[in-house]
């Protein structure tokens, strides 16, 4: 899985730690630098859980606002990015809560007829994204969070269990809670006919 | 040889990849005979594949998306306020008279030597701006001297406590100060208290450098912000032993002969930062 960013060099944390600092005292430019280098996380964060752009525009200028209003009580004791995927999971899992009567998964129990004979078909991956996305937004908060961290945000086990302070062994307990729920509610969608290799 | 029970508990870490090597090897073994655990291991497999492969957004221009983000960030420390002009007004007094009252029983507990780290510490300054603003000149140099003094003890205590951010900001305070005081020192009604205010101030300069430079992990901020001080009270006294003569013959002494110190760039105070490590601390 890819990860979400590298780790910053010395010189980019004294930067940015700088660019906080200012953006907590309510320098707007300094702001503004923030956003324009994180801008495109949480852009695919929440395009990843909402699947259009609009609303995943929406959503992140949910998040900036949020950390905006947030910041002064922001302390550098763990790194911006974590804190950052952390709003951005939940906000976009509150996006998507809400859009959850939108898309019904009992249309989506079976799988179109189209799936196996093109496995590639972009309509046909459009609605098992769009399935998958309302399935993760039907978990208990405490998997939702946890599963968000993973498949919007692409984080490692290690980077969940940092951003949401929590041990490892929890982490792999939430996700495999997660995954279990996940395929009981997708159904016919996770047969397990095709994933024979990892 | 390991369960079913716990090797059903293992597949989902397993297929992410995250156990270790001699867990992998009996999680392998088990699914060599166990075709129940081989079909859960394919869903879980396929539930990851269907993760992973949620895209990211198509590129999109952050120039746009700030503009409408700028139009929606509040104002720090804006007083929001009705936009009618019956509730302007009594809102405006509202929020003055609460101020006053807030001021007032803050300044009665407010401990003068309240030093950065503390919460009454704005109190403090608010109390020290009002009595500077209703010193006569002829006292001005010396409260601001008094002040600038007391910054830099506020400086070599937050040093001490190894707190350098709030060190820093006293330090630049302290600038701060001491450039209004340069202007007040063209024309000191006792030269010679003049004189020993900026050799104390020296001397505690002199502490806030010892207390860094003693830290393993002395701040680099601060040795220069001490330097830039230093550099800056030589200016002074270089101006003050200059001008002092002159003064002693009275007021009819001829203009000033001391020329112009060059200005250079000060840096401003951050009262902003100064309340969000208080915050921190």
């Amino acid at each position: 899985m890819a990860r979400a960013q590298d780790a910053p060099s010395i010189e980019g944390d004294a930067e940015e730690r700088r660019l906080i600092d200012r953006s907590a005292a309510g320098d707007q430019e300094a702001f503004r630098q923030l956003v324009i280098r994180h801008h495109r996380l949480v852009i695919n964060v929440a395009f990843r859980a909402l699947g259009e752009l609009s609303l995943a525009e929406d959503v992140a200028q949910e998040v900036f606002l949020k950390v905006y209003k947030a910041l002064p009580g922001y302390r550098h004791e763990k790194p911006f990015t974590h804190w950052l995927h952390r709003v951005a999971a939940n906000a976009v899992t509150d996006a998507l809560r809400r859009r959850r009567p939108i898309v019904s998964l009992d249309g989506m129990e079976q799988p179109p007829a189209s799936r196996e004979s093109d496995p590639l078909d972009v309509a046909t991956r459009h609605d098992l994204q769009k399935a998958v996305r309302q399935a993760i937004a039907s978990l208990p908060s405490h998997y939702r969070d946890t599963i968000a961290l993973q498949a919007f945000g692409e984080l490692s086990y290690e980077e969940i269990a940092k951003t949401l302070d929590i041990p490892l062994g929890t982490v792999m307990s939430r996700l495999s809670g997660a995954k279990r729920l996940l395929r009981e509610r997708l159904g016919d969608l996770v047969h397990g006919e095709e994933a024979n290799t990892a | 040889m390991l369960s079913h029970a716990t090797a059903r508990d293992w597949l989902i870490p397993y297929a992410d990849g995250m156990l270790a090597a001699d867990e992998r090897r009996r999680i392998d073994g088990h699914l060599g005979g166990c075709a129940a655990c081989g079909a859960e291991l394919r869903e879980v497999r396929e539930l990851n594949l269907l993760l992973v492969t949620l895209p990211p957004a198509p590129p999109t221009s952050v120039a746009p998306f700030w503009l409408k983000l700028q139009a929606v960030l509040p104002q720090r420390r804006a007083l929001r306020i009705p936009n009618f002009v019956g509730y302007r007004r009594a809102g405006l007094a509202f929020a003055l008279a609460s101020i006053a009252v807030i001021a007032a029983a803050a300044t009665a507990f407010a401990a003068p030597s309240a030093l950065p780290d503390n919460p009454l510490y704005p109190v403090k300054l608010i109390e020290e701006n009002v009595q500077l603003a209703l010193t006569p000149a002829n006292d001005r140099l010396t409260v601001q001297l008094q002040q600038a003094g007391e910054r830099l003890r506020e400086a070599q205590a937050m040093a001490t406590d190894h707190k350098p951010r709030l060190a820093e900001s006293s330090l630049r305070a302290y600038t701060i100060i001491v450039d209004a005081a340069a202007v007040s020192l063209k024309r000191p009604a006792t030269p010679q208290v003049t004189k020993d205010a900026l050799h104390a101030l020296r001397a505690k300069l002199d502490a806030v450098e010892r207390v860094n430079a003693n830290r393993d992990d002395d701040v680099a901020g601060i040795k220069q912000l001490v330097a830039a001080a230093v550099d800056e009270l030589d200016r002074l006294e270089q101006q003050e032993s200059v001008t002092a003569p002159a003064l002693t013959v009275g007021e009819q002494a001829t203009p000033d002969p001391t020329p112009k110190a060059t200005p250079k760039p000060t840096p401003r105070p951050t009262d902003d930062g100064d309340r969000r490590e208080r915050e921190r601390d």
